[in-house]
């Protein structure tokens, strides 16, 4: 078989209906301030193009630089709730522009993106002042949420050890997890991911960054690990109350909220 | 260039021609040496036999008179025996030889000077031996009489100068000598670099089956090109694995890529419905994911082959690592409804990279619950045995035959059993190139039913 669209349309057509795949998972996903002013660092064409109008119809407000030197000079000058850097530059590379930020007492939130993804890496991204780091090819919605966590990870109010989600309240220091009247048991690892989903609450949560966060591993076993240990949580926090809070977002991840 | 030029150029030749030259000069100097001891003794003897002589002549001038004297030197002149010496007495009136060789010359009683000077201005002689040097020795005697004792030197010359040609001869030979031996080594150092230049060239060229020549002699260029053999063996090894996984990534991902097309392209000149398009394009994101997958499967193995970044290694705590991982996949065993133990020591560390080790693990595990059937069991052990930390992944699965025990760790290699379940075919390559970077033994053995790998780390060797 040939191919008989011109290829242009092809590659149109295709962009266009990713983009819109992915709008199911979009309700979940709205920033919780709304326009958040994000600058988006990245050289190459088509992947600028394709974050920025994700990013756009999610609700963010996107500025692109498409070297080092003009993405520092925006970044310094400009307001941003939180920034994209792309890691291999023109000009002057991710970490050096992000070291320079960092010098200067910009603490923005940064999400490298890299096309190399081993943990030795990973570790040279965050020891220069990156706060999450996302190997190529990743999935949009893998990039949409960890953006969200990062936007939120400067919100004060999620620090602090008293969480509560609903009528679901952890207490860090009691190490004491209650719904309702009802005291509910979890094992230590069952406490650490409850914990994560909870200071996400309203976000989607990946099962990449759970396996980073809560169990420190930087590769996807084969395994569905993570579904395993999410729906016995769920069993525990969810299963005998009317109104779900842990919920499964197809094709992104998980998300705990209010319903 | 020629082989003459290129000769100058070697090492050898150069270190030969300085050997030479060192030496040469070293010779000359010795022999110089002699030749001018030699040639002052000669000279010293030869004054010692002039004063000896002239002191008999002046004690018989003193016991009698000049005329007695003068017919000693005639009866000494006639005897054949003494023509060695050459005797001249007469007065300064007559003649004042003096003026000759000693213009500073006094007319002092007893006054005695040595001198060498050309035959000619003493004798009348053909013409050929004028230039001949005699040595003199000349004694004022009283009423102005000179006596002059004098011996030909023709004969110490000859001894001199046959001193003289030998030493010019063998520092010449010394030099042509080393010269020749130092262009037979170099030239054989040359033929050796030679034929290595060749071998590498072919290698170049691309055979690289190509090998060092190695004597017998062991010598320093035997041993070195060993060395190069073996690198060579290494790098064939290499090369041909490198062969093997393009070839079957290429195979591999081609499949993958050409679904992928085929579906694209069939959805392309139909309409359909949105829903379907949704479809097909989920289960197109499905097939890249899978491909990087692949590619990350991959990525990892090169890093971990390629043992870069040891200096980044940390004491792991073993024990909380393999607790966690047995958490972990307890749940999943739970799920896939397998029976999961885990039998863990305590207090195991290793030196290693963390992450590594993790995947290594968990790609054991993923296997091991992949291929056991629902009720069986899977489980992971790690204890401490003579020196080696053994930790073992075991399952009621199909098992793997002996004759593929080896073969399970290369690349893409899938066994029959391993058809009809997902799986790229890289989780054990993995697995050994993990245990390699951490110079650890990865061991297959069966069990009834099922398999058995375990991954050793010897403690003792380690850093």
């Amino acid at each position: 078989m040939t191919t008989i669209m011109p290829a242009p349309t092809l590659t149109e057509g295709y962009r266009n209906i990713k983009l819109s795949s992915s709008r199911f998972i979009r309700a979940a996903m709205r920033p919780i301030i709304p326009a958040m002013h994000t600058l988006l660092v990245e050289d190459d064409t088509d992947t600028a193009t394709f974050i920025r109008k994700g990013l756009g119809e999610s609700g963010y407000n996107v500025d692109h630089a498409d070297n080092g030197v003009d993405g520092l000079h925006m970044a310094l000058n400009g307001q941003y709730d939180v920034m994209i850097v792309d890691r291999m530059l023109p000009g002057m590379d991710g970490l050096t522009l992000i070291e320079e930020l960092r010098k200067r007492n910009v603490h923005t939130p940064v999400l490298i993106l890299s096309a190399l993804g081993e943990v030795d890496d990973r570790v040279d991204g965050l020891r220069a002042g990156g706060d999450d780091y996302l190997v190529k090819p990743y999935a949009f919605s893998e990039l949409l949420a960890r953006l969200q966590a990062l936007a939120r990870r400067s919100q004060p109010e999620m620090q602090g050890t008293l969480l509560q989600v609903g009528d679901l309240r952890l207490d860090q220091i009691k190490r004491k997890v209650t719904r309702g009247d009802t005291e509910i048991q979890l094992q230590p690892r069952e406490f650490m991911l409850l914990e994560y989903l909870m200071r996400h609450t309203g976000q989607v949560v990946t099962r990449t960054m759970l396996l980073e966060n809560v169990w420190d591993y930087h590769f996807d076993p084969q395994t569905n690990v993570i579904d395993v240990h999410i729906s016995r949580l769920r069993r525990k926090i969810d299963k005998d109350f009317d109104k779900p809070l842990l919920h499964t977002i197809r094709g992104a991840g998980y998300s705990l909220h209010e319903p | 260039m020629s082989l003459s030029l290129k000769l100058f150029r070697t090492t050898a030749f150069r270190l030969s021609l300085i050997y030479a030259l060192t030496f040469s000069l070293l010779a000359a100097t010795a022999m110089g040496f002699i030749y001018l001891t030699t040639k002052k003794e000669l000279m010293n003897q030869t004054d010692a036999r002039l004063q000896l002589e002239a002191n008999i002549l002046i004690n018989q001038y003193r016991a009698k008179d000049i005329d007695a004297l003068f017919e000693s030197l005639q009866q000494k002149q006639h005897d054949s025996r003494t023509s060695f010496f050459i005797y001249v007495l007469v007065h300064r009136e007559q003649k004042d030889i003096t003026t000759g060789f000693a213009p500073e010359y006094t007319t002092e009683d007893g006054k005695q000077a040595f001198a060498t000077l050309p035959m000619g201005v003493l004798l009348k002689t053909d013409e050929e031996h004028d230039e001949d040097p005699v040595r003199v020795l000349l004694t004022q005697l009283p009423g102005d009489y000179q006596l002059l004792v004098a011996r030909d030197l023709n004969d110490q010359q000859k001894v001199l100068r046959k001193i003289y040609n030998t030493v010019i001869l063998t520092i010449l030979v010394t030099l042509a000598l080393a010269l020749a031996v130092g262009m037979i080594f170099g030239q054989q150092v040359l033929r050796r670099i030679e034929k290595v230049r060749n071998t590498a060239g072919e290698i170049i060229d691309g055979d690289l089956s190509q090998r060092m020549p190695v004597n017998r002699r062991n010598n320093e260029f035997d041993q070195l090109s060993r060395t190069i053999n073996s690198m060579l063996q290494r790098l064939e090894q290499l090369m041909h694995g490198m062969r093997n996984v393009t070839d079957n990534l290429a195979h591999d991902l081609r499949k993958p890529l050409n679904r992928i097309r085929n579906r694209l392209e069939v959805i392309l000149l139909e309409n359909r419905d949105e829903e379907t398009y949704r479809e097909t394009i989920a289960q197109t994101v499905e097939d890249t994911e899978e491909l990087i997958k692949t590619f990350n499967a991959l990525l990892s193995i090169a890093r971990a082959e390629s043992g870069e970044r040891r200096q980044d290694w940390t004491e792991v705590d073993l024990t909380g690592l393999l607790e966690q991982m047995a958490e972990l996949y307890d749940a999943a065993a739970e799920e896939a409804e397998l029976k999961f133990s885990a039998d863990i020591e305590r207090g195991l560390t290793l030196h290693g990279n963390r992450q590594l080790l993790a995947q290594a693990v968990t790609n054991l595990l993923d296997n091991a619950m992949k291929f056991t059937p629902k009720d069986g069991h899977v489980s992971l052990c790690a204890r401490r045995i003579n020196g080696t930390i053994e930790v073992t992944v075991e399952d009621t699965g199909p098992g793997i035959p002996p004759a593929e025990r080896d073969r399970i760790f290369e690349r893409f290699v899938r066994l029959d059993s391993a058809r009809s379940t997902p799986g790229s075919g890289l989780g054990l390559s993995l697995v050994k190139a993990v245990a390699s970077l951490h110079q650890a033994e990865v061991d297959v053995s069966a069990r009834n039913p099922g398999a058995r790998i375990a991954i050793i780390f010897d403690t003792n060797t380690e850093e």
